[in-house]
C-alpha cells in the first residue's frame, strides 16, 4: 500500500489538468463509422477511404500528443502494469466468445472441416514454422526486459529490436498464407471453417499488430525509458506473452485439430 | 499549469477531473432518457387503439428499437457506471481521482461518440428498426442500416472496457490509507462487481457484433443457417453480455439503496458481509443464466434445466440484499426524504419484477408467456422503472453534495409519488395480456384489449409526468436551491466530510480511514 499512496502525496499543490487528446482521439474513432457506411453503405468507397484516412490522421496525432504529454509531466507511477493485466482479461473473453462461436459450429458437425475445404487446407508446416517465430519473440523481449533491469539500454534495444524483426517475419508470414489460400479459392465464404479460420487467425494477427506498435513505440521513446521508468515496457511485455498464449490455442484449434479432420 | 481551477467551455470539454466527467454523463444520459421517454409516449399512443392513430407499423419498430437501446445502453448503464460511479469512486475511497484521468475523458468521449451514432440511426434513412438485440437474420437481410448499430455497440464496448479497466485498477490501487475492503462502501462494491460484468461481458457483445458486421457486408457465414451458420450462436453471444447487463445496472443500483437506506435509517447496514457477497455472487452467477432468454430458440434440454436452476438461484443473494434492507430499516430512526422515498419506491417495484422473474425463469412457464407482453411488464417493473427511480433518487441523495444547494423538498416528493403511482399501475395490464399469449413489439393489440390499453397509457404518461417533474425540480435547485452545507444528511460516508460542492482535488489532506461508512448510533454521530 505505501508505495501506491505516494501518488497521492506527489500533487500537494493540487494542479488541474486539461487534455485535448481524449477529444482528438474520440473525433478519430467517430470518424469510422462514416467511413464504413460511406463504402458499404452508400457506395462511395472514395470518401470511404478519405475518411479512413482523416481518422488515422487524427489518431495518430491524438496517440502522440497524449504520449508526450504524459512522458513531459513524468507521471509514470507504476499503475498501468495492472491496468494492462485487468485489459487482458477482457482481451482474452474476445477471443473466448469467437472460440465459442467456433466450437459452437464444429462440435455437432459430422464432418470437420466441411467436405467443400481444399485437400492441403489448413496450411499446417507453415504455421509450425511462423510459430518459431513468434514463440521465440516471447524469450527475446524478456531478454531486453532482464537487460534494461541492469542497466543495459544498448542490450535493452538491441533485444527488443529482434523481437520486433521476429514478429514482422511472423506477420508476413502470415499475410503470404491468406495470399496463398485466397488465390486456391478458399476464402471466408468457403464454408463455416473459412469463415471462422480467417476471422480468428485475422483478429489474432490484428493483436500481433498491436504488440508490434507498441514495440516500436517504446522503441521511439528512446532516453525517456529508463531503469526506473520502465512501465510500458513491462506492459508491452504483458501483452506481448498474451498474444503469444493465443497463438497457441489458435495454432491447436485452426491449424493442428483440424489438419487431422477434428 | 496553476492552481486556480479552470472555466468556461474549455474546462468541461477538455477536463480529465473524474466530477466533470462525471457531470459531462449525467447530461448526455439524461438527453438520451428524455429521447427515449418521448419515444415511450409516441408508442403508447399509438397503441391507444387497434387501428393506425398516428404513425403505424414500420416507425413503431424503429420507435422500440431506439427505445430499448437508449434506455439501457445510454441512459442506465451510463448514468450508473459513467456518472454515479465516476463521481463516487474517488470520493468514497479517498482518492485525488482515478488511476486515469486521460483515459477516463476518453470513456466519455467513446461514449458521446456511440450517441451520436445512435442518433443517427434513428434519423437517417434506413432508420434502424432491428430491436435494441439486433437479432439476425433480419438485422443481415434488411435495408436498415445495421452499421450503425453495431458500430454503436463498438464505441460503448471501447468506453465500457476503458472505465472497466480505469476503475477495477483505481479501487485495487488507490484507497485512501486504511481504507480496506471490510470498510468500502456498498456502492463502491456494487460499482466494482459491475465493472467486473463489463470487463467479461462486453468483449464477447462485441464479437457477437463484429461477425454479424462480416456477416451482413463481408459475405461470411457465422449467422447464415442456409451456409452452415446459425441464428442461435448470435443469440448466445449477444445474451452471454446482454443478460448480465442487467446485473451491470443492478449491483451499483443495491449498493446506492443501501447507502440512502443506511443514512435515512441511521444505522448500520444490516448485513454488510451477507451484502458484498451477495454481490459477488450475483457477479459470477450472472453468467450462467443467458440461456433463459433462448429456451424456445432451440437449444439442449440439459442445458435449459441447468440454466433454469442459475436463474433462479440468482433470488437468493437478491432476496438476502431486500431481507437486509428491511432489516436494516427495522427500529431505525427513519427520515422519509425524496432519495429515501425513491429507495423504498425501488424495493417495492423491484420486489414486484423480481416475484415475476422467478416465474419467468421456469422453464415450463416461460414457454407459455416467452416473448409476451408478460416478459415487457417483468422486466419494465424490475429493471425499467424500478432502476430508474432509484438512478433520480440517488441523484436527488448527492446532489447537496454536488451543487451545494438543496432541492425542493415538496416538489420532491410529489414527483416521486406521481411516478409511483404511474410506475405501479402502467405495466399490471401487460402482465395479463402476456398471459393470454399477446406477442410483445406488435404496433397493434386486439380490440377486446382497448380499455386495458387505455388504462397503461394513461398511467404511463403520469410516470413520465412525474420523472419529468423531478427533473425540472433537479435543474431549477440548482441554479436558485437554498445553501445545504456540507453535510445536509449528517451522514458518516467520507464523501460528505468535504465540502460542497467538492474542490476539484477533492481532499486537501488524503484522509487516513479509522472506521467503516455506516458507523451511526455512536455520541456525537
Amino acid at each position: 500500500m505505501s508505495s501506491e499512496n505516494a501518488l497521492h502525496h506527489e500533487h500537494e499543490h493540487h494542479e488541474v489538468e486539461l487534455s485535448v487528446w481524449p477529444l482528438v482521439i474520440g473525433l478519430a474513432s467517430l470518424l469510422i463509422p462514416f467511413a464504413f457506411m460511406a463504402a458499404f453503405q452508400w457506395s462511395s468507397p472514395v470518401i470511404g477511404l478519405l475518411l479512413t484516412g482523416v481518422s488515422v490522421v487524427l489518431l495518430l496525432i491524438g496517440c502522440f500528443g497524449w504520449a508526450s504529454e504524459v512522458y513531459s509531466k513524468n507521471q509514470d507511477v507504476g499503475l498501468s502494469k495492472i491496468a494492462i493485466l485487468i485489459f487482458i482479461i477482457s482481451e482474452i473473453l474476445l477471443f473466448g466468445g469467437l472460440f465459442g462461436g467456433y466450437f459452437y459450429n464444429m462440435l455437432p458437425a459430422e464432418v470437420w472441416p466441411p467436405a467443400n475445404t481444399p485437400d492441403h487446407v489448413p496450411p499446417l508446416g507453415l504455421a509450425l514454422f511462423l510459430s518459431i517465430f513468434l514463440l521465440s519473440s516471447s524469450g527475446t523481449i524478456h531478454v531486453a526486459e532482464m537487460k534494461l533491469e541492469k542497466g543495459d539500454m544498448g542490450g535493452f534495444k538491441g533485444w527488443l529490436c529482434l523481437t520486433i524483426i521476429l514478429g514482422l517475419l511472423f506477420i508476413i508470414g502470415q499475410a503470404k498464407e491468406w495470399a496463398g489460400l485466397i488465390g486456391e479459392g478458399f476464402t471466408v465464404s468457403t464454408n463455416a471453417f473459412g469463415t471462422f479460420f480467417f476471422t480468428i487467425t485475422g483478429f489474432h494477427g490484428s493483436h500481433v499488430i498491436v504488440g508490434l506498435i507498441l514495440q516500436i513505440f517504446v522503441l521511439l521513446l528512446g532516453s525517456r525509458i529508463t531503469k526506473k521508468s520502465h512501465t510500458i515496457v513491462k506492459a508491452t511485455g504483458y501483452y506481448w506473452h498474451f498474444v503469444d498464449g493465443i497463438w497457441l490455442l489458435v495454432l491447436s484449434l485452426m491449424y493442428i485439430l483440424p489438419y487431422y479432420g477434428i | 499549469m496553476s492552481n486556480e481551477e479552470p472555466k468556461g467551455l474549455k474546462a468541461w470539454l477538455l477536463t480529465t477531473d473524474h466530477k466533470k466527467i462525471a457531470i459531462l454523463y449525467l447530461y448526455t444520459a439524461a438527453v438520451f432518457f428524455i429521447v427515449a421517454l418521448l419515444l415511450a409516449v409516441l408508442m403508447r399512443t399509438e397503441l391507444l387503439t387497434s387501428d393506425k392513430l398516428i404513425f403505424g407499423p414500420k416507425l413503431y419498430n424503429v420507435f422500440f428499437t431506439i427505445h430499448g437501446a437508449a434506455m439501457v445502453l445510454f441512459w442506465m448503464i451510463p448514468v450508473l457506471l459513467g456518472f454515479f460511479a465516476n463521481y463516487l469512486i474517488p470520493l468514497m475511497i479517498g482518492a485525488r481521482d482515478v488511476a486515469f484521468p486521460r483515459l477516463n475523458s476518453l470513456s466519455y468521449w467513446f461514449y458521446a461518440a456511440s450517441g451520436v451514432i445512435a442518433v443517427l440511426g434513428l434519423l437517417l434513412p434506413g432508420r434502424l428498426d432491428i430491436g435494441w438485440t439486433g437479432y439476425p437474420p433480419y438485422s443481415i437481410t434488411t435495408e436498415a442500416n445495421t452499421a450503425l448499430y453495431i458500430f454503436a455497440v463498438h464505441l460503448l464496448g471501447a468506453s465500457s472496457i476503458g472505465g472497466a479497466v480505469n476503475f477495477i485498477t483505481t479501487i485495487i490501487t488507490m484507497r485512501a490509507p486504511g481504507m480496506t475492503w471490510g470498510r468500502l462502501n456498498l456502492a463502491v462494491w456494487g460499482f466494482f462487481g459491475a465493472f467486473i460484468i463489463q470487463l467479461i461481458g462486453v468483449p464477447v457483445l462485441a464479437a457477437a457484433v463484429t461477425l454479424l458486421l462480416f456477416d451482413r457486408y463481408l459475405g461470411t457465414n457465422f449467422y447464415d443457417a442456409a451456409q452452415g451458420g446459425s441464428p442461435v450462436l448470435y443469440q448466445h453471444l449477444f445474451w452471454f453480455y446482454a443478460h448480465p447487463a442487467v446485473y451491470v445496472v443492478a449491483l451499483p443500483v443495491f449498493g446506492i439503496v443501501s447507502e440512502i437506506i443506511s443514512t435515512f435509517s441511521r444505522k448500520k447496514v444490516f448485513g454488510y458481509t451477507s451484502m458484498v457477497v451477495a454481490i459477488m455472487i450475483i457477479t459470477v452467477l450472472g453468467f450462467e443464466t443467458w440461456i433463459h432468454h433462448l429456451y424456445v430458440a432451440g437449444v439442449a434440454n440439459w442445458s435449459r434445466v441447468i440454466f433454469m436452476w442459475a436463474t433462479i438461484l440468482i433470488g437468493v443473494p437478491t432476496g438476502i440484499k431486500i431481507f437486509n434492507w428491511l432489516a436494516t430499516l427495522h427500529k431505525g430512526s427513519i427520515r422519509l426524504t425524496t432519495p429515501m422515498l425513491y429507495a423504498l419506491g425501488f424495493i417495492s417495484l423491484f420486489t414486484i419484477g423480481g416475484v415475476t422473474g422467478i416465474a419467468n425463469g421456469l422453464l415450463g412457464f416461460d414457454i407459455h408467456v416467452h416473448d409476451t407482453h408478460w416478459v415487457v411488464a417483468h422486466f419494465h417493473y424490475v429493471l425499467a422503472l424500478s432502476m430508474t427511480m432509484l438512478c433520480i433518487g440517488g441523484v436527488y441523495f448527492w446532489f447537496p453534495k454536488m451543487t451545494g444547494r438543496m432541492y425542493n423538498e415538496n416538489m420532491g416528493k410529489l414527483a416521486f409519488w406521481i411516478t409511483l403511482l404511474g410506475s405501479l399501475v402502467a405495466f399490471m395490464p401487460h402482465f395479463k395480456l402476456g398471459l393470454d399469449g399477446i406477442p410483445r413489439r406488435y404496433w397493434s393489440i386486439p380490440e377486446v384489449y382497448s380499455s386495458m390499453m387505455i388504462i397503461s397509457t394513461i398511467f404511463s404518461y403520469i410516470a413520465i409526468a412525474g420523472f419529468i417533474l423531478a427533473i425540472y425540480n433537479l435543474i431549477v435547485s440548482a441554479i436558485n436551491g437554498e445553501k445545504a452545507g456540507d453535510n445536509p444528511w449528517r451522514a458518516k460516508s467520507l464523501e460528505w466530510s468535504i465540502p460542497s460542492p467538492p474542490p476539484f482535488y477533492n481532499f486537501e489532506k488524503i484522509p487516513v480511514i479509522e472506521e467503516g461508512p455506516y458507523e451511526y448510533g455512536k455520541p456525537g454521530s
